[in-house]
């Protein structure tokens, strides 16, 4: 577990760090931590908010990004024997990382997953709420160019992800897709039309 | 910049489309069409490239540092994986490269 709570913990800082930046009070910046519990949903959130897109977008842009939890939750209950109550937190707290967890090499029993559950979500929002209360006194952040954290930090979550040369192809369509659209479209719209035709053309040329 | 006004729904529309996912997963039994399986598995990689791109230009003509510093950060995620040390590296290169130029 160690390791992934000293990955979280600084993308944590990262995010609560561009909130504020964003515009985002202390206890909105918390209060995306304590109830959505993403982290990309959540920095693009942040992100999007911060170019003036509006809520629709938002939500479709999380939704898109964090539709993949269907997946793990499909294979953590065939897995893992839960009672109703207990899918119902462990749905709450699912993360990537638990889930990696949690059939990569855990006990595979509830207390396993909630215990790495819990240990994430704690460490996710100490973390977030100690890069709010910093990220509000940095000065003049945009000077510093803090914007450049957010395609970075994207670029880090995106290349670990890139296995073979198909995921690299859809990267590179989405990417370039997202970019043109861009120039003429506002906001999350760039974001939602590259992400879903960049995912249906892998999909197609995995067929 | 903006405060962003719509703050509240917006986050409880976030927190009800991402519980959603997460629990429709462990309460319904079903198996999904490998078609939309492998069009989940492409969703992120998707997403994230499309989150990079418009951003990674900037607004203060610092296009072509930019650019040298994520393609270093690139690597370092490409060679390490690590998630904060990508970070660290792309920020430290461009704070570097705009102190030179």
């Amino acid at each position: 577990m160690m390791p992934l709570w000293l990955g979280v913990a600084p993308f944590a800082l990262a995010y609560a760090v561009l909130a504020r930046n964003a515009g985002l009070s202390i206890v909105e910046t918390q209060a995306l931590s304590l109830l959505v519990f993403a982290g990309s949903a959540q920095v693009s959130a942040v992100g999007l908010f911060s170019r003036g897109v509006g809520g629709l977008e938002i939500v479709l842009t999380t939704f898109l990004l964090n539709v993949r939890h269907v997946l793990y939750g499909m294979s953590l209950g065939r897995v893992v024997p839960m009672t109703r109550r207990e899918r119902l937190i462990g749905a709450y707290l699912l993360t990537d990382e638990a889930y990696g967890v949690s059939v990569a090499r855990g006990a595979r029993s509830f207390p396993f997953v909630l215990g790495a559950e819990v240990s994430l979500f704690l460490v996710w929002n100490v973390t977030t709420l100690v890069g709010a209360l910093v990220g509000g006194v940095i000065p003049d952040p945009e000077r510093l160019g803090v914007d450049f954290v957010f395609p970075v930090a994207f670029l880090a979550l995106l290349v670990p992800l890139l296995r073979l040369k198909v995921d690299v192809a859809v990267a590179l369509v989405a990417g370039v897709a997202a970019w043109l659209l861009a120039k003429w479209l506002p906001g999350g719209v760039p974001v939602l039309g590259a992400g879903v035709s960049g995912a249906l053309l892998g999909a197609w040329l995995t067929r | 910049m903006a405060h962003p006004v719509s703050f509240w729904p917006t986050c409880l529309a976030m927190l009800a489309v991402t519980f959603g996912s997460r629990l429709t997963g462990l309460l319904v039994r079903m198996r999904l069409p490998s078609y939309w399986l492998r069009f989940l598995h492409f969703v992120p990689i998707a997403v994230f490239a499309a989150l990079i791109t418009p951003s990674l230009e900037g607004s203060r003509g610092e296009g072509g540092i930019r650019f040298a510093a994520a393609g270093l950060a690139g690597v370092v995620a490409w060679r390490t994986r690590h998630l904060a040390l990508t970070i660290a590296v792309g920020l430290a290169a461009f704070w570097l490269l705009r102190l030179v130029y």
